[in-house]
């Protein structure tokens, strides 16, 4: 057990010890060598949680869930992403400050991050990309041609089997009622075939548009292998060149939602 | 500004005659489209245009909706910028567009097919040469049917 | 199941030369949910509309779809006969076969092929259509004016003239406005005084208007018809019913040397003021910062002084709320301080002026009496440079756009001054003479021909001291560009006309818009001047772009008919185009994840929170409800929305859907 692991289970017990959380949502060991989320409700069992360079998924996910917030307030292992997760979920009122502390695990300690203004602060002295992998591969097909491109979302969506592990792994796909559920009008053909795939993916990454975190766990659960993730933060990384706007900053609130008369584009007739 | 109907014979039977679905703007577009009609300039008959009150209601999935349906092109029509009869409706739709044009482009879809443009409610004929244009450019690529390519159902 | 009547007009041979509509009639007739479908000559005719009308109650039709002209022509005209009939009028829609296609088409089979396709897409839209009811919005009728300048106190009149009660709230002391400042107004050299004057005793005696000075409006809430105004009526630390305005408390007060604001700071008023002689109301304001008491304590020589015990020196604020159901926005403009002209000397030299000092100099009322006198030693100045555009028309300096109303009172105070000094020497650099008012270029030509001002076409690019003189240095371009020095006594900048500082908090205050040079937004720039985006505030005067005074009158007075047009009926009736969040019943209570990012999209802010609690009043969800009072139906919320939890009555997503997969 690392120092920084110990230095996590202490503080877990402590928080609950002294009842200050209700719970704490961390990552535990899985199969396969993985990790998976844990949920820490009493102080002994704060040994189930472990912290190293295999916790990779947004737990911010399960903030919102409705068996989570009626335990009471709960704390969350903060990676970067959850960080930059928690800011954006602020944004659009699905948190109110404070209602979740999250602790940021380094070699210097637990940090806990009680209010927002905190983790915007701390936010600020991490590195930009979360995801360096990605823009790299993104890069790459942009300079392919559109049919190399076709091909290749061709070839990778024909995978998909449209089980939305995507979208229940990703914490901006809170929505009680998806637009995949609506049947009036049934917007997409959304059983699992091959007929109104591309336009699932498409949907999805265009309501992320400017609210993707670019953590990527939506292609870690998908069970094809499929990079799910590169259209979001595409259309992520398209929102930030046109229009300066980031998920999880400060400014307005959805790029999509508001505009400046000199925005510009060359193809419109 | 070809404006006939496909001639007969067999030539013309065989050729392939686009779909072109037109989502446009109640105050712009629409009046200009009718200002077509009533300065009678013609245009080929291959649109069919959806009337709605802003470009701002456009959604993008109505748009992919139209082309997985079978429409082998889309235009999307509006105000100019600064005249929308709402004010911003058209600046949301730019937005909108900007980034799902650039979406569609690197998920490998052919971003020629979808044209979007501003035509107000005076210019009856850029709308004709606008529906000529894309029609002749849609006809030139051929039907689409790609679209369901990528969706893996090998519907050709 | 639908039960969709299709009524196929030929108008004449406008379409049933080019379509065939007995074929369309034909191939609507198989469509799923069409019970009954006809072609007909002329179908708006009154024959025509009986058809419709016979067929509806014969047929129980429960969906109209007239396949004529274009809905812009004769929706109207079929709604309501469909309304006649006893359908709900949205339960009929046209498609287009004449401007759309048999107008813009040859005779051909792809012609009638288009036709049937345009009209089973009406036929799939009208099938989901849901009647619908025009909205009603009570309406207050009381109007709210912001601003007792010349704009203000038309409009108000206005108003109150036409039966309704006025609240005018004034910021300062006393109302009148820059206009009251002015020393004689263009193009007749009418004294400014003499027509406000009247105007302004007779708003405030109006049996319907309340006068609220030394106010502002502290918050609006609601929307049109129904807002709350909660106004803060500033201490003024006298009691106004018994006050009888004798002036002896202004006498007495030993604060002497306070900048007259009025004055622009060319001479002193006392701590215990009333602005000027002419104001309205007649009553002292105490500036509680300079006023000794305050500062220390001591002194109330005002308090001893008064005959009828008038002064109430502990007087707090007080906040006033009342109910209106419009607003207009009426608080004029300030000229672009001299600080920021450090070419022309930073404000520093005292002879180096602007246009309101300089009527402040000419006015009879003013400092010096309208005699003259310079403000640095008081001698009469010799040689007087006006400087046109000082700001304006100047991206990097200054503002681009025209201030409109300097080219006039430049000409106008380069008259007056050779009117008072006869052998004095005037000389006007100007960039464009812009008269383009009733009279108004001949009021300049005027101050050519008759009064000698000397025109110089060329920017000043200095204004320097030098032995006692300001010398300017300019260019003629007329000549080439030659150089231009004058030797001058006094500087006259006309400087640009600029929004108030506070301007865009007030805007923010009542949600209204506002352009980057912060004067306020009309809704449309040609059409609709006088209204906003926002539903019930319109706008009047120079608060809106720099503007004369003709126009502020007239543009009062138009928001003054839009205001009774707004009062004309106890309700509001709106036409149902509305969004609309979905609500489900519990737990659900609705799609809306109350993420509001739709909030921001909404151009007429119609998108409000409703807490939806428990019996306990205990809070489940803060949702997204769409005021039916505000939304004008652009459906940008719609296709904003994520959740799909919001849709657009008359344009749903199953409607729109459905034409789509139609074709």
């Amino acid at each position: 057990m690392s120092v920084r692991e110990s230095d996590l289970r202490a503080t877990a017990a402590r928080l609950l010890e002294t009842g200050s959380v209700a719970v704490v949502i961390g990552y535990g060991a899985g199969t396969l060598g993985r990790r998976r989320p844990v949920f820490v409700r009493a102080p002994a069992q704060a040994g189930e949680l472990v912290f190293d360079d295999e916790c990779h998924q947004n737990l911010a996910t399960y903030l919102l869930k409705p068996e989570i917030r009626r335990l009471g307030r709960p704390a969350v292992v903060a990676i970067p992403s959850v960080l930059r997760s928690l800011v954006q979920l602020a944004t659009e009122r699905q948190l109110k400050d404070g209602d979740v502390l999250a602790l940021v695990v380094g070699d210097d300690g637990v940090r806990e991050l009680a209010d927002l203004a905190a983790v915007r602060q701390h936010l600020a002295g991490l590195p930009g990309s979360l995801h360096p992998a990605a823009k790299t591969e993104i890069a790459r097909l942009s300079a392919m041609t559109a049919a190399e491109r076709r091909a290749f979302w061709s070839d990778e969506l024909s995978r998909c089997i449209k089980c939305y592990a995507c979208r229940a792994a990703c914490p901006m796909c809170y929505c009680e009622r998806c637009t995949t559920e609506c049947n009036r009008p049934q917007w997409i053909p959304v059983a699992s075939h091959g007929l109104g795939t591309l336009e699932y993916h498409l949907m999805r990454a265009m309501h992320l548009a400017g609210r993707c975190v670019e953590c990527a766990t939506c292609s870690r659960a998908c069970p094809a292998g499929i990079p799910v993730h590169l259209l979001a933060v595409f259309a992520e990384e398209s929102v930030r060149r046109q229009f300066g706007a980031e998920a999880g900053a400060a400014g307005p609130a959805y790029a999509l939602s508001s505009f400046r008369p000199e925005d510009q584009e060359g193809f419109i007739r | 500004m070809s404006a006939t109907a496909p001639a007969a014979g067999p030539a013309a039977a065989s050729r392939f005659e686009p779909r072109i679905v037109a989502f446009v703007c109640n105050w712009c577009t629409y009046a200009g489209a009718d200002l077509t009609g009533t300065s009678r300039i013609r245009y080929q008959p291959n649109v069919r245009v959806i009337r709605l009150p802003c470009t701002g209601r456009i959604d993008f999935m109505l748009v992919m909706t139209a082309l997985a349906n079978g429409a082998d092109g889309v235009i999307v029509s509006g105000c100019h910028p600064n005249d929308c009869h709402y004010t911003s409706g058209n600046f949301h739709a730019r937005r909108r567009w900007m980034v799902f044009r650039d979406l569609l482009d690197f998920a490998g879809v052919d971003v020629r097919r979808v044209v979007f443009s501003w035509v107000s409610a005076a210019e009856g004929a850029k709308w004709a040469e606008l529906v000529d244009k894309v029609t002749d450019e849609v006809r030139a690529l051929g039907p689409y049917r790609e679209i369901h390519d990528l969706s893996g159902t090998g519907v050709g | 199941m639908s039960r969709v009547g299709v009524f196929v007009c030929h108008c004449g041979e406008n379409i049933g030369g080019t379509v065939d509509c007995a074929a369309v009639a034909a191939a609507a007739a198989r469509l799923p949910g069409v019970v009954e479908a006809v072609d007909y000559k002329y179908m708006c005719s009154d024959p025509g509309q009986n058809l419709l009308k016979e067929a509806v109650k014969a047929k129980r039709l429960d969906g109209v779809v007239v396949a004529a002209c274009s809905p812009r022509m004769h929706e109207p005209t079929f709604r309501r006969a469909t309304e006649e009939a006893g359908l709900n009028p949205y339960q009929c829609e046209m498609a287009n076969l004449r401007e759309h296609c048999s107008w813009v088409h040859l005779k051909a089979d792809s012609t009638t092929a288009k036709a049937v396709d345009l009209v089973r897409l009406q036929v799939e839209k009208v099938k989901r259509n849901k009647p619908l009811h025009p909205i009603r919005v009570p309406v207050t009728r009381r109007a709210l004016v912001l601003g007792g300048g010349i704009a203000g106190i038309q409009a108000a009149l206005d108003i109150a003239n036409a039966g309704h009660e006025v609240i005018l709230v004034e910021k300062s002391p006393s109302i009148g406005g820059h206009m009251s400042q002015l020393s004689e107004t263009f193009p007749t050299l009418d004294c400014s005084q003499c027509i406000l004057t009247p105007r302004m005793v007779e708003v405030a005696r109006h049996p319907k208007v309340t006068l609220y000075t030394w106010s502002e409006l502290e918050r609006l809430e609601g929307f049109v018809g129904n807002f709350k105004a909660t106004i803060r009526k500033k201490a003024r630390k006298i009691d106004e019913s018994i006050c009888n305005g004798c002036g002896v408390c202004q006498q007495k007060c030993p604060v002497k040397k306070i900048p007259d604001e009025f004055n622009e700071g060319l001479s002193f008023r006392k701590a215990i003021y009333v602005p000027f002689p002419q104001a309205v109301p007649n009553k002292p304001v105490v500036d509680v910062a300079n006023c000794t008491y305050y500062k220390t304590g001591k002194c109330k020589a005002c308090e001893k002084y008064c005959d009828q015990k008038a002064i109430r020196l502990d007087q707090q604020d007080e906040l006033v709320v009342h109910e209106v159901g419009a607003v207009v926005l009426a608080t004029g403009f300030r000229t672009m301080p001299l600080e920021r002209f450090p070419e022309y000397g930073y404000g520093v030299f005292p002879d180096v002026i602007d246009g309101l000092k300089f009527e402040r100099l000419a006015s009879a009322s003013g400092p010096t009496g309208g005699a003259m006198k310079r403000p640095s030693d008081g001698r009469t100045p010799q040689t007087v440079v006006f400087i046109a555009c000082a700001g304006s028309r100047d991206a990097q300096k200054g503002v681009p756009y025209c201030s409109k109303i300097c080219c006039m009172y430049t000409a106008k105070h380069a008259m007056l001054y050779r009117h008072k000094v006869h052998g004095g020497r005037a000389v006007v650099f100007y960039m464009d003479v812009r008269a383009a008012g009733k009279s108004y270029d001949e009021f300049v030509r005027r101050a050519v021909e008759e009064d000698g001002v000397e025109y110089v076409r060329g920017r000043v690019s200095r204004v320097y001291q030098e032995d006692g003189k300001l010398v300017v240095k300019g260019a003629d371009t007329l000549l080439g560009g030659e150089p231009v020095e004058i030797r001058a006594d006094m500087v006259v900048l006309a400087t640009a006309v600029q929004a108030h500082a506070d301007a865009e908090p007030l805007a923010q205050k009542l949600h209204v818009s506002y352009d980057p040079y912060r004067f306020f937004a009309e809704a449309h720039p040609k059409l609709r001047p006088v209204e906003t985006n926002t539903a019930g505030i319109f706008l009047a005067g120079a608060c809106q772009a720099p503007r004369d005074i003709p126009e502020s009158v007239a543009q009062a007075s138009g928001a003054a008919v839009k205001v009774c047009g707004l009062f004309s009926q106890p309700e509001l009736c709106r036409e149902p185009v509305i969004a609309v969040v979905d609500r489900q019943p519990p737990p659900v209570f609705s799609h809306c994840t109350g993420c509001f990012l739709c909030q921001s999209a909404c151009p007429y802010q119609a998108i409000e929170q409703e807490e939806i609690r428990s019996r306990k009043g205990e809070l489940l969800k803060t949702v997204a409800r769409v005021n039916p009072g505000l939304c004008q139906g652009c459906g940008t919320c719609v296709a904003t929305c994520r959740t799909k939890a919001i849709d657009l009555q008359g344009y749903t997503n199953e409607q729109v859907f459905a034409e789509v997969m139609s074709l």
